[in-house]
């Protein structure tokens, strides 16, 4: 976990050296000063605000820019670029330890990664206000805390010139560094009581605790507790999307023939994978899978995941993406209907890819995330495999809509895509077609031909009348058939007020000989077949 | 407290034993249909035939289908989803592969796989071998294949030979309701032929069962489940049933 951590403060940045200077005589409800403090350095505490802090703001101004005010007695830097320039974070920590004492102010600097575990380094925050003094010592605080770390040379130096101004806590062992803090630290008032209840009483236990299940247990306040608990920067990632190096990938060096040691790979991958965004606290919607072969040829299909997938799952998708899709002509009957063929991949597979679709932030687990029916595994598996051989969109599920005509009373949402808000049925929609609904619904309207007795195409009045009764249809082309009953016409006019796309029809029921029964429309002088009600 | 662990290790032990085979069992149809099939329900495993496409093949899914079983439709476009939810399968359990394309026989298998039944119309008349293997798929996985078309070997068959329309005439009414003449067969001692009238679909869009007076064209019966048309509309059964097997107007 924690070289995770220190991977992905080192590539996405996100966790700035952050440098704290702390200056404890502003601090509201100081129950005691850290021995640390030498006495001649404490001053009584005066009503001290933000107009006194104006000054020390000014004097660490003078040594570096962009100074943000976290509180009165309390305001932060960016480290590195001042650091740089001082010759490195101690010498910068005691420049500013010197210019404030010079002035006789008593102050802590801390520098970390991030902002709360500066404030931490540099004593700034305190859960005093809601421990007693005994249960601070209890709970380790000066054991644990700056003091105890102090004396481990290994991590952390001391500030300055031997002064005891601070800690510093070196790059990517700010998680370590905050292991021993108990979570009261964090201030947030739901998960005081409630982390301890749970028996976790330090923030590394906390930090234990896999991202996303703490964004679900204990919502997006906790899940910044949680990002601020691994020593990350609590403020949300921007949506763009991702560095390459998310991108989890894989040469093969021979080409890998068969798909089995391509799948093996693909599980590592996904591990690999998971563990970069779940260290970000990020959650893809999509993965998408890239194989390349030896010929040039590329495989790639973007699979569902909304950080759902195992890294098995994932794998499973890998083997049906390379099984379900085959070189050149199909393969015969018996290759496909094994799932254990090795794939005749041409030249074989040189390069798998996995590589994350629309990285989001990790807001946990959403369930029912298919609607009021909860998908069982076995059909999601069957639902998915099939879509590995016919494509995402091949496999859909329906979600009765309003419309006037049948076809727009289903909306097909692919099969693993949340189901977008539908047109209320439960509308009026004038000019839609009461119970019954047709059984056979048209994908597009089917060209027909109604006639009368004469042989001459039906047509429809300005005031809606028919031309002749109908006597004969056609359906595409096909020989015509004798009409027994036929009801109509019902004038439809649909979306009069958006020229491209309004509709005008005439609507008819036609039973024909055969017992047939069909919803036929007539629109600008053409006869359409929307449904049949067979 | 050790009655009710050992109840519940009997509850548990009884669940297991029911999901553990899934060949057994034989799922609910809709009253209407349960004098047409062998087993007075679809057998697990079993391939059921249901002529042409029609409301004849979610009718015989409906219940299953509301009692919670999911079912998957290959190979029809023009399912009308409004007409199987008003017939009484629920749409939230639905998965539809429009077009399963030339590897249709594994798309079947796999959905066989995952979902109870599956509604397949064939793309084409597949040969011997195929059938079989498709119809092992449907054992092995307990799953119900449901066929709308012709398939040898079916455990039972279904067809409508006669329909009527009522509520509609010449110029005037709407379609309101079908009266329709459903028979069935199958193999062994199901092999005597058995009909039965059907409200195929009632004038709220679902099935029920209308046998009176089979065989006449029906002004006077209000079917099993009351009322099925307003009949002050009047027109009704003007079409006389015609027979079904060979539509002339069929879908491309």
């Amino acid at each position: 976990m924690s070289t995770a951590d220190g991977a992905a403060w080192r590539v996405d940045g996100a966790a700035r050296r952050v440098l704290v200077v702390h200056c404890p005589d502003w601090a509201p409800g100081v129950t005691s000063p850290d021995p640390a403090v030498p006495p001649s350095r404490r001053r009584p505490p005066p009503p001290l605000g933000a107009a006194e802090f104006a000054q020390v703001v000014g004097l660490v101004e003078e040594l570096c820019p962009q100074v943000e005010v976290v509180r009165p007695g309390i305001c932060a830097i960016a480290a590195r670029g001042p650091a740089r320039y001082f010759g490195g974070e101690a010498a910068l920590a005691g420049k500013i330890g010197e210019a404030l004492g010079r002035r006789g102010i008593a102050c802590w600097t801390g520098i970390a990664d991030g902002l709360f575990a500066a404030l931490l380094a540099a004593g700034a925050v305190r859960s005093g206000a809601r421990l007693s003094g005994a249960a601070l010592a209890a709970a380790g605080w000066s054991a644990a805390g700056p003091g105890g770390l102090r004396s481990d040379p290994g991590r952390t130096g001391l500030a300055g010139s031997g002064r005891p101004a601070g800690t510093i806590v070196p790059p990517g062992q700010t998680a370590a560094f905050l292991a021993a803090f108990p979570v009261s630290v964090l201030e947030v008032p739901e998960l005081d009581h409630l982390l301890p209840r749970l028996g976790l009483t330090t923030l590394g236990e906390f930090a234990a605790l896999p991202a996303a299940e703490a964004a679900s247990r204990f919502g997006a306040q906790g899940a910044l507790a949680h990002r601020a608990a691994r020593g990350l920067d609590p403020r949300p990632l921007d949506l763009r999307p991702p560095a390459a190096d998310l991108t989890a990938e894989r040469e093969f060096d021979p080409p890998a023939g068969q798909s089995e040691p391509v799948v093996f790979a693909a599980k590592a991958l996904a591990d690999q994978l998971h563990a970069a965004l779940a260290a970000r606290g990020l959650a893809c919607v999509r993965i998408a899978v890239q194989a390349i072969c030896a010929d040039g040829q590329e495989i790639t299909r973007l699979w569902r995941h909304d950080g759902l997938l195992s890294a098995l799952a994932v794998a499973q998708r890998v083997r049906w993406q390379l099984d379900g899709w085959r070189p050149g002509q199909a393969a015969p009957e018996e290759e496909r209907a094994d799932p254990d063929r090795a794939a005749a991949l041409t030249g074989g597979v040189t390069l798998l890819r996995l590589i994350p679709d629309q990285v989001v932030r990790d807001h946990g687990r959403q369930l029912g995330l298919w609607g009021e029916a909860v998908v069982s595994d076995r059909v999601a598996r069957a639902a998915v495999r099939v879509q590995a051989m016919l494509g995402h969109d091949a496999v859909t599920r329906p979600v009765l809509s309003g419309g006037r005509s049948p076809a727009d009373q289903a909306l097909l949402v692919p099969f693993g895509d949340a189901q977008p808000p539908p047109r209320p049925p439960d509308r009026p929609w004038p000019g839609q077609f009461p119970a019954p609904a047709p059984a056979v619904t048209c994908p597009a309207p089917l060209p027909a031909a109604v006639t009368d007795e004469g042989g001459r195409l039906v047509g429809v009045s300005a005031r809606a009348e028919v031309s002749a009764p109908p006597a004969r249809l056609s359906v595409a082309g096909g020989p015509p058939v004798a009409i027994t009953s036929w009801a109509g016409p019902w004038p439809v006019t649909e979306r009069w007020w958006d020229p491209s796309l309004a509709r005008r029809r005439a609507r008819f029921q036609l039973v024909t000989e055969d017992g047939g029964a069909w919803l036929a429309v007539l629109q600008d002088g053409q006869w359409l077949i929307e449904a049949g009600y067979d | 407290m050790g009655a009710g662990v050992s109840q519940l290790t009997r509850e548990v032990a009884l669940v297991r034993a029911r999901a553990a085979v899934p060949g057994e069992g034989v799922l609910p149809v809709l009253p209407a249909l349960r004098d047409l099939l062998p087993d007075g329900g679809l057998r697990r495993g079993s391939v059921v035939a249901a002529g042409g496409w029609g409301l004849l093949c979610p009718a015989l899914v409906a219940a299953a289908s509301a009692d919670g079983a999911w079912c998957a439709v290959a190979g029809l476009p023009q399912f009308g989803v409004r007409a199987a939810a008003d017939a009484g399968v629920d749409p939230d359990r639905l998965l539809l592969v429009a077009a399963p394309g030339p590897g249709w026989a594994q798309v079947v298998a796999s959905l066989l796989d995952g979902c109870e039944i599956v509604l397949l119309r064939p793309p084409e008349r597949p040969a011997a071998g195929l059938r079989r293997r498709i119809e092992a798929a449907a054992r092995r996985h307990g799953g119900i294949l449901v066929v709308a078309g012709d398939w040898d070997g079916a455990a039972a068959r279904l067809r409508v030979t006669r329909r009527e329309w009522a509520g509609i005439g010449s110029g005037h009414g709407r379609l309101r309701a079908r009266r329709a003449q459903v028979v069935a067969d199958g193999r062994g001692a199901w092999s005597r032929p058995r009909s039965r009238w059907l409200w195929l679909p009632g004038p709220d869009g679902s099935v029920t069962t209308a046998d009176t007076g089979a065989g006449e064209t029906g002004g006077d019966e209000t079917g099993g489940a009351g009322g099925p048309w307003d009949r002050r509309t009047g027109a009704v059964g003007e079409v006389g049933g015609a027979s079904d097997t060979g539509a002339a107007v069929g879908w491309p």
